[in-house]
């Protein structure tokens, strides 16, 4: 199967501070793409092109997972917003409205795209660029199977956390940028919370990672395989008993690093008209608002790959043990499964955005400083101690 | 103590809270939406609903009584007459200045203007909120239907009658002229 060299990676520094510091898991060899490409090349076509022409197709590639994947969770949202409050959401374009991603799509496009006066005008531009450039590097150290990922690392969620707390650059810039009041409140908002939330989303990782013994999340996700098939997921008290509380706190955490309610209040729409994307109209605004579901998608799947059994589930083995190993049936059914899971994860964040009020902005730091930071270090605690001391002697964790 | 209790019932009521909240969300999930697709599906006006007026115009005798009536004098008619017979011209009535009182409706001595059930109607010119009550417009869509039914069922009949007849008429017809041939071969 396809599996690509990590240098058509999106951001060079990072992967070759990466490359220096965990040890790649493949080699640079292994780049179907490049490989494919040296094989059709014309003589006139120089050597250089090839791994360019190969980057472009990978970008290319990651662009259009992460357009469908934002197109789809735009639909869903509406969807379930609507029959939470008793309505149908959209009916119109297509079955039950399934297209009208495409037609937002189209509208956003066709719209004006303006400037203000008074922005800083390169810092403006640069903004949008910058955060869905970043989400999309850290995309591409998402596994879809075992053997089809565009850049796997030693360390590969490290890469998703560095990569996506940088879009919060991006969003300041924005907000700067802008020349707008509601704009700096937003962008304000938003680098106190992340970096507020970013500690207990690092530590509440831990428990799962020092279960599995591995950054890698393919390797997580094998940890979590074996004979007792949905029994053997991190998420079992019988694996570790801080597994649950860990979780929680984790995906508070990624409410308030994706923006969502009830802590958006980056863009709290009745207090800042729009947060730091008040003045982005056009094809600049979906940026930020395809960065932010292709965010949500991608933090609930490495919540599904630590916590939730990553690949592993009835479906996969199933596949497996028909298809074989490695078989086209045993890729479809581990990436149906993930992408499933992933938008299980999705649909949670949905429903609590509909469910819970808005905090304020001093709610939300006791909250991650009072609250999930110290929890999660008593679980990393509690975590550390029963891997130690207990684990070892379970028969069904050897 | 109590500062620690009350930091560990803090997280214990947030998740709580939370999953109550999430149960009362999932049920309206679950539930059925209260909403229609509004131009395909409606749902049902009461009967007394004050909408556009619905004219009987068979019935109307140009009496003006609606008119006078009328506070803000938005109905104008115009009719002439023959004899018993009324040709109708003219029913306007301006709905830039209607309040949809529903006085005109109560003088009317032969309970021959309603108010219907019909309410959307939009326009990019002034002019044609002047509505013509003329040709039953106002009236409840489901009543139109049922008049345009009743209406060709009437118009089918009274052709089935007229064929009937003029089959009768022919086949009198086909039997005088029997007669006159048998006539004429007597004459002859």
């Amino acid at each position: 199967m396809l599996t690509f060299d990590p240098a058509i990676g999106f951001s060079s520094a990072v992967l070759a501070v990466q490359s220096a510091e965990s040890g790649l898991k493949d080699g640079f060899g292994t780049n179907a793409i490049q490989d494919f490409l040296v094989g059709v090349k014309p003589e006139y076509v120089p050597a250089w092109a090839v791994p360019l022409t190969a980057i472009g197709i990978a970008i290319g590639i990651v662009l259009a997972i992460v357009s469908v994947l934002a197109m789809f969770s735009t639909w869903l949202e509406r969807k379930v917003s609507g029959h939470i409050q008793c309505r149908f959401g959209p009916m119109r374009v297509g079955w039950h409205g399934w297209l009208q991603p495409l037609a937002d799509g189209v509208k956003l496009l066709l719209k004006e795209d303006m400037i203000p006066l008074g922005a800083d005008r390169t810092l403006y531009v640069i903004a949008p660029a910058l955060v869905l450039a970043s989400l999309l590097g850290a995309m591409a150290a998402f596994p879809l199977t075992e053997t089809f990922y565009f850049a796997n690392f030693g360390l590969g969620i490290f890469m998703i956390l560095a990569l996506t707390s940088t879009t919060t650059i991006g969003v300041v810039m924005a907000g700067w940028s802008s020349n707008s009041k509601w704009s700096l409140y937003g962008a304000m908002r938003e680098a106190a919370q992340v970096v507020a939330y970013e500690i207990p989303l690092g530590i509440s990782l831990l428990v799962p990672i020092m279960v599995a013994g591995s950054f890698n999340l393919i390797e997580v996700s094998q940890g979590q395989g074996g004979g007792y098939g949905i029994l053997n997921w991190n998420i079992w008290p019988w694996v570790n008993p801080f597994m649950l509380p860990a979780f929680v706190l984790f995906f508070v955490a990624i409410l308030a690093e994706t923006k969502r309610a009830p802590f958006d209040l980056p863009e709290a729409e009745s207090e800042l008209v729009a947060g730091f994307m008040t003045e982005y109209s056009g094809i600049r605004w979906s940026f930020f608002f395809m960065e932010e579901y292709a965010a949500m998608f991608l933090y609930c799947v490495v919540g599904s790959f630590f916590f939730f059994g990553g690949f592993e589930s009835p479906v996969t083995s199933l596949a497996e043990s028909v298809g074989g190993t490695n078989s086209l049936l045993h890729q479809l059914g581990a990436a149906s499964t993930i992408v499933l899971k992933g938008f299980a994860g999705v649909f949670l964040m949905m429903w609590l955005r509909w469910t819970l009020p808005r905090v304020r902005i001093d709610q939300v730091m006791t909250m991650g400083y009072k609250y999930l930071t110290p929890l999660a270090l008593v679980c990393v605690l509690g975590a550390g101690l029963w891997e130690a001391f207990i684990a070892p002697h379970l028969w069904w964790r050897s | 103590m109590t500062a620690v209790t009350h930091y560990f019932k803090n997280v214990v009521d947030s998740v709580k809270t939370t999953l109550i909240g999430l149960g009362i969300t999932g049920k309206y999930l679950l539930q059925k939406p209260i909403t229609v697709q509004y131009p395909d599906e409606r749902l049902p006006i009461p009967n007394r609903y004050r909408g556009i007026h619905y004219l009987e115009q068979e019935k109307c005798i140009d009496c003006l009584a609606c008119a006078r009536a009328c506070p803000i004098d938005c109905i104008e008619m115009d009719a002439v007459r023959h004899g018993k017979e009324l040709e109708w011209i003219s029913f306007t009535l301006d709905y830039q200045k209607c309040m949809f009182c529903e006085l005109c409706v109560y003088p009317c001595p032969k309970d021959c203007i309603h108010m219907g059930t019909e309410f959307a109607f939009v326009s990019y010119d002034r002019s044609e909120f002047v509505h013509d009550l003329l040709s039953y417009r106002g009236m409840a869509r489901d009543a139109k239907v049922r008049m345009v039914e009743a209406e060709k069922k009437k118009k089918a009949k009274e052709e089935a009658k007229k064929a009937k007849e003029g089959a009768q008429a022919a086949v009198v017809a086909e039997a005088a002229d029997d007669e006159g041939e048998e006539a004429s071969s007597e004459d002859a």
